[in-house]
């Protein structure tokens, strides 16, 4: 009975969805780097330690996911940042922030050590346009443009994953063709022997 | 199921493919004009299959139906599943390329191991007693999957208990919805074409 309820209790525990894969994201957010993990099903990674890494595969800090599956992390150097966190039983996400994003929001340039990346010639234009307003009111409005997005980034996130119809009539398609070749070539086979 | 991509220690990922490209040429040998069909047939099952989600308390977990593939096609179950595999990979992102060695044997070889000790037993008796053992053999490929994706993360480092029953508590269910599926599709089988096993069985 005992051992009954230890394997009941044990299939009950919310185990972290083995048959699904790991999403993660980075995104600047103000002064820091904001990320979410989780898994293409909807479930997020709760209180998962994400360990943050430089260029070099030096650690630069590590961070922990909230109730939602997002993460914080601030910079401090502007290069680019890996975030890798393992989610047990196989799962292991693995994200990289470009250095020159990071640069953007410690506003500094890239750090030389980096592959060259092209600039964007739009962004100037951005800062031209905001500078009028107060460093309060400019960070009001990221935030406030950061949490609208947010379920938009959620979205395009579990929609990325979505598997349709065309992909699975295709993997058929394929398994019929790969498989007409097995019989061209054991039929074939028949014919020389 | 599938593990992913950057999970596991490069020895355990060569070993895992040349172990893979081994079974793949044993299945091709074994595969011969007749079966062609049938293997065809549970590539496209277990292609999609995995994407048949059962929702199990706050998880879900989906089908990977590989007892019943090495039930009806023994070693030619390596093939199967690979091409199965590789689609997954390459359409759905399911495991990764550098690891579909690792996951083909882990899938593969437990549908082996199940066609040689119980591809006898579905064979004889009555088809109900046949279907039985058809469950058995579905529940104790799923176990021995998880067994094997146990041991490859223990190898490349996991602590192999942990791991181990982590992943096996989480697919009791799979195992227990396999059985079921796997024993009534021998049921089936056994009643309409029972040749189909017979031919497995003796070769």
């Amino acid at each position: 009975m005992k051992k009954l309820t230890l394997i009941c209790t044990l299939i009950l525990t919310p185990l972290p969805a083995l048959a699904h894969k790991v999403i993660a994201g980075v995104f600047p957010a103000g002064e820091a780097i904001e990320g979410e993990l989780g898994f293409s099903n909807g479930d997020m990674a709760v209180d998962q330690e994400v360990i943050v890494y430089g260029l070099d595969g030096a650690e630069l800090g590590r961070t922990v996911t909230d109730a939602d599956g997002f993460f914080l992390f601030t910079p401090t150097r502007p290069v680019a940042h890996t975030f890798k966190a393992d989610l047990g039983a196989g799962h292991v996400a693995d994200v990289t922030m470009p250095a020159d994003e990071v640069a953007d929001i410690l506003g500094v340039e890239a750090e030389a050590s980096d592959p060259p990346v092209l600039a964007a010639p739009a962004e100037s234009g951005a800062t031209i346009t905001v500078a009028s307003l107060s460093d309060e009111e400019r960070a009001a409005i990221a935030k406030i443009v950061r949490d609208e997005t947010r379920p938009l980034r959620r979205e395009i996130a579990a929609y990325r994953e979505h598997n349709d119809l065309q992909s699975i009539l295709g993997g058929i398609g394929y398994i019929i063709g790969l498989f007409g070749i097995g019989f061209y070539v054991a039929a074939r086979k028949k014919m020389t022997a | 199921m599938h593990i992913v991509d950057g999970a596991l220690a490069n020895p355990v990922v060569i070993g895992g493919a040349v172990a893979a490209a081994g079974g793949i040429a044993i299945g091709l040998k074994s595969l011969d004009l007749d079966r062609i069909p049938t293997a065809g047939v549970l590539a496209a099952s277990f292609f999609v299959a995995s994407l048949i989600h059962v929702p199990i308390g706050p998880s879900s977990v989906h089908l990977i139906l590989n007892g019943l593939a090495g039930l009806l096609l023994g070693w030619a179950a390596f093939p199967a599943l690979f091409v199965g595999l590789l689609l997954q990979t390459v359409f759905f992102g399911f495991g990764g390329l550098t690891v579909l060695g690792v996951n083909t044997v882990n899938i593969a070889l437990p549908a082996v191991l199940t066609w040689m000790l119980f591809g006898r037993l579905i064979a004889r008796g009555s088809p109900v007693h046949g279907a039985i053992w058809g469950g058995i053999g579905g529940a104790f490929s799923i176990a021995a999957t998880t067994g094997f994706v146990a041991v490859s993360l223990a190898l490349s480092g996991d602590a192999f208990l942990p791991a181990a029953k982590l992943v096996f508590f989480a697919h009791i269910p799979v195992m227990a919805i396999e059985a079921v599926l796997t024993g009534f599709a021998v049921l089936l089988a056994r009643k309409v074409k029972p040749e189909l096993f017979i031919k497995v069985a003796t070769s």
